[in-house]
């Protein structure tokens, strides 16, 4: 699957053509690891350097390559979005699996998708540009890579219902920008907040991203 | 989307009614549920093949070790 999405680019404030693509292979999280994690690790450093230790990413350990054997698991789909030759966002779903069932009351027991990951290009991302003295590149990622997760979730029939635990950093993106609801904290999971979509919730926010 | 081949299931009816009353309670088609079954399948198989346990774990901590043929 590939498909064009429009993303900001916020040199000149216009949308531009990015591809979302889930042929994911070891290739793109190696570039992860390459192009990304240096950038990461640079701007968390400039960070911690200015005592702003509580904007460095929560995610910025994370290593795509460990992921690898996971590719080959259809429970799993990976995303990814492109533009200018870079990889700019990442994506990890699960089809089937622990959490992959409904919390909020009103559809308690059903299936959903669950989003396991998302990370977007470190250069996209606010904090993390500010840090290195620069604006953030692209816009619209994340709300790219969360309705792409929409659309999945109604190809398998669970109607756009999709959940997610959020790191503290981006629970107001999910609250605010995507507005999923929020379930609850998770003590399964480090405590934290599980969001949800409806199946109406999930339309609207599909009909406001486009 | 991935292409996709037909294939015909036979099913007893004790088969059938569970099929239909999980597909009910997940709110999915029964053709969507037996897909997540198989995915679900493929993810407990890989995980025991590396030697891994497959548990239940109740509120009280309580673990039960699932025998999976």
């Amino acid at each position: 699957m590939k498909t064009r999405v429009h993303i900001i680019d916020n040199a000149t404030g216009q949308p531009v053509e990015a591809e979302i693509f889930d042929e994911i292979t070891v290739e793109h999280f190696i570039e992860t690891q390459q192009n990304w994690r240096p950038v990461v690790l640079k701007a968390a450093r400039q960070l911690a350097s200015r005592s702003s230790h509580q904007l460095i990413p929560q995610h910025f350990h994370w290593d795509w390559t460990t992921k690898a054997p996971e590719l080959k698991v259809l429970a799993n789909v990976f995303y990814g979005i492109s533009y200018d030759n870079q990889l700019q966002g990442l994506m990890k779903l699960e089809t089937v699996g622990q959490f992959c069932t409904c919390r909020l009351p009103e559809q308690a027991g059903k299936a959903l998708v669950y989003v396991d990951y998302v990370e977007v290009a470190p250069w996209n991302l606010k904090p993390l540009a500010s840090a290195l003295g620069e604006k953030p590149r692209y816009n619209a990622i994340g709300t790219r890579l969360i309705e792409a997760a929409v659309l999945k979730s109604k190809e398998e029939d669970c109607k756009g219902r999709v959940g997610l635990h959020s790191l503290p950093m981006t629970e107001l993106f999910y609250t605010r920008a995507c507005r999923m609801t929020p379930v609850g904290r998770d003590p399964a999971k480090q405590n934290l907040l599980w969001l949800e979509y409806t199946a109406e919730q999930a339309e609207n926010f599909l009909t406001g991203a486009r | 989307m991935a292409d996709k081949r037909t294939m015909t299931l036979n099913l007893t009816d004790q088969e059938m009614s569970l099929l239909e009353d999980l597909s009910a309670r997940k709110d999915v088609s029964k053709t969507a549920l037996l897909r997540q079954a198989l995915r679900l399948y493929q993810v407990v198989e890989a995980r025991l093949s590396r030697g891994e346990k497959l548990f239940f774990e109740d509120d009280e901590k309580k673990k039960a070790e699932l025998m999976v043929v």
